[in-house]
């Protein structure tokens, strides 16, 4: 069955949207799942109960489960929202797939390009959409930099530099408290980051595989519940340069994106979001009044931050965006925002990346 | 009797194993993996038990042994997740651990669970006071805090276990000093708001001890206690005596509640004026959490005392002694 026969079932109205895993992002879902005329949210499943019940009673809708082939059958949810732990993604995928559900997954989806491909098959196989998540392409700053590229004000895109300094060590990943993997990746908790920068980079530059990467992935804290906590790539891909950071022992947090073209360059953050632009036609002699306009606009994002920050419009703002195009694409039959091909280009390029860290 | 003390570790619950050792009885001190106190530092009569109550894991078989528990785990701070994990999941792991001969229950709750804008114009508050109808106007602490006392009180219903809900004020004492009173510091100004209110302390060691008292006194089924010391000090009370014992604090200056109340309607209106209601506002600003810090209130340990036959032990003026001591002492 294809999605706009599934989506007859449908009968015009809200989808029907069911949540596993009941953590930290789900928090980041939800709000969007209980205030769209879009979706109605029937299913709350977590191993625990009690954050289950926390989350309904935050939300104030939703079936409370802890077990999510008891919720599938029960709910007959028409979109599942797969936000637990990475590696408990596959199982959880195929699971709401058999049920007739769609699934929208968070990132990373898998810990490698080959599984990717293989929930990508199961899902085309089971007639259903597969969209794993990749809010941070729907986040102002993002999507004023893409539309700068597609005017052409950059020229031809040569250099992305992304740079995540972040102490995640300081939250689970690193808590020495709890045992275990911090992620249960090949990458360790660099690899739930990655996905972001990579996908990134790819929207931006174009380019969507490597001929070369070079670089460091490395434990520098000593914590081994990171596994990983560092990562200083450096990818070759045709005229196309990027480098791609992720780093827990440099201040202050920020997630700056550098984009260099033919023409002008440009810098943005998506923690302080700013947009500096250095090119035509504040160059060679006017530059100074370029640096000018850069000081004001500067002094501009700091107050729309500071709006945003009382306002809690914060990082993850993207993310109800995203979900927005990919009910609205589901109900019309549409492809979803995120293509399979995309997910794929972007787990064999983290494939590449994580190698750098093979035999430590 | 054996005890199991979660959050053994932290600032209420080491001073829970010393008044539990000082009664006589055997503790099983949990602690978390990675602040585990050397072996040689625990008297006789203390086994340290390792383990995250996030997890589920070895810490289960020793509360397996316990006749009873203390349970003053909890996350204080950190986003809404971060206190669901600490706090939440933590007790549902427990109680999931409880073995069925486990007599009593003793959980640390809060005031924070409570409707402050419930009392009436006399200002009394006790254990009659409603709990807060509407927990997503107050914050995580809060709501974390009243789903686990009720994920406690059903948990033990269901298994006929005696229950002592214990709601402490502000627990002071050496390490935690709720920085004498005062709101904020302005250069060399503090900011006293509602100078006026009382601050319903209680010293870290009478609040254990009252704890302890919890697991031996006759219970029938369910009891909640208020746990607030006999002397209460207004706001600029606290920060004057502080001062006076030595803490480190500027010029108090005054701010009338009405004031603090009249920002804070300021901030409402540019809330919804603005940001839709949204408006993601401090302490001092946010007009339901300024009524649970500084509204003048009558705090009171009738209950306490009658239930637990407690009497708080160490006086405000040695509190503050020692709280200031340790303060001055530490790096």
């Amino acid at each position: 069955m294809g999605v706009s026969e599934h989506l007859d079932t449908a009968d015009g109205g809200p989808l029907r949207a069911a949540v596993i895993g009941c953590g930290a992002i789900a928090y980041e879902h939800l709000p969007y799942l209980t205030s769209s005329p879009d979706a109605l949210l029937v299913g709350l499943c977590d191993r625990s109960r009690a954050l289950a019940e926390a989350a309904r009673n935050r939300f104030g809708a939703g079936t409370v489960y802890t077990d999510a082939e008891a919720m599938l059958a029960a709910e007959r949810p028409d979109v599942v929202h797969v936000l637990t732990p990475p590696q408990t993604h596959d199982a959880l995928v195929r699971q709401a797939l058999a049920a007739g559900a769609h699934v929208v997954c968070e990132k990373p989806m898998t810990g490698t390009a080959a599984e990717t491909a293989a929930l990508i098959e199961a899902a085309a196989a089971a007639g259903r959409v597969l969209v794993e998540s990749r809010n941070l392409l729907f986040n102002d700053p993002v999507i004023a930099l893409l539309a700068m590229i597609a005017e052409g004000r950059l020229g031809t895109v040569r250099e992305c530099d992304i740079l995540l300094s972040l102490d995640f060590l300081a939250g689970p990943f690193g808590d020495r408290n709890l045992a275990g993997p911090g992620a249960d990746l090949p990458a360790g908790a660099v690899h739930d980051f990655l996905p972001h920068l990579v996908y990134l980079f790819q929207a931006l530059t174009g380019a969507e595989t490597a001929d070369a990467v070079h670089g460091e992935l490395a434990n520098r804290s000593g914590n081994a519940r990171a596994g990983f906590d560092f990562l200083d790539a450096l990818v070759m891909a045709g005229q196309v340069r990027g480098r791609l950071r992720i780093a827990t022992d440099v201040e202050p947090s920020a997630f700056r994106v550098a984009v260099r073209g033919s023409e002008a360059s440009v810098e943005t953050d998506l923690y302080n979001p700013f947009m500096r632009f250095d090119g035509p036609p504040d160059t060679g002699k006017r530059a100074p009044i370029g640096q000018m306009r850069g000081g004001f606009a500067l002094v501009r994002a700091g107050f729309a931050n500071l709006r945003n920050k009382i306002g809690q419009h914060g990082t993850t703002h993207g993310l109800p965006r995203m979900l927005a195009a990919t009910y609205a694409a589901l109900r019309r039959g549409d492809p979803p925002p995120i293509t399979p091909a995309e997910m794929l280009a972007t787990a064999r390029l983290t494939d590449e990346i994580v190698a750098l860290g093979a035999g430590r | 009797m054996k005890v199991f003390v979660t959050g053994a570790g932290g600032f209420l619950g080491r001073a829970v194993v010393d008044a539990a050792l000082a009664a006589g009885h055997e503790v099983l001190a949990m602690h978390r993996p990675a602040s585990l106190p050397a072996p040689e530092t625990q008297p006789a009569g203390v086994a340290v038990v390792a383990g995250d109550l996030r997890q589920r894991g070895a810490w289960e078989q020793a509360v397996g042994e316990a006749e009873a528990v203390i349970h003053c785990a909890a996350a204080a701070s950190g986003d809404l997740p971060t206190q669901l994990a600490g706090t939440v999941l933590a007790t549902e792991n427990l109680l999931a651990a409880l073995p069925a001969r486990l007599a009593r229950f003793v959980h640390v709750s809060s005031f924070s669970v409570y409707d402050f804008s419930a009392p009436g114009w006399s200002g009394r508050f006790d254990e009659r006071t409603p709990l807060e109808p509407a927990p997503l106007r107050r914050d995580a602490y809060t709501q974390t805090k009243l789903q686990q006392e009720a994920m406690v009180r059903a948990a033990c219903r269901e298994t006929g276990r005696v229950l002592a809900i214990i709601r402490p004020g502000a627990i002071f004492g050496p390490g935690k000093d709720w920085d004498y009173g005062r709101a904020m510091r302005v250069g060399g100004l503090d900011l006293i708001f509602a100078p006026l209110s009382p601050m319903r302390l209680v010293h870290v060691a009478n609040c254990a001890e009252a704890l302890v008292a919890a697991l031996t006194v006759p219970l029938g089924g369910e009891a909640v206690v208020n746990l607030v010391d006999d002397e209460q000090p207004t706001h600029w009370g606290f920060h004057y005596r502080a001062k006076r014992a030595g803490a480190p604090l500027g010029l108090g200056v005054p701010v009338p509640y009405l004031a603090v109340r009249a920002v804070g309607v300021a901030a409402w209106l540019a809330s919804r004026l603005f940001f839709g209601g949204r408006a993601r506002l401090p302490e001092w600003l946010d007009l339901p959490r300024q009524q649970v810090r500084w509204r003048g209130l009558s705090y009171r340990n009738d209950e306490a005392k009658r239930v637990l036959g407690w009497r708080p032990r160490v006086t405000l003026t040695e509190g503050i002694a020692d709280t200031v001591r340790a303060a001055r002492q530490s790096p």
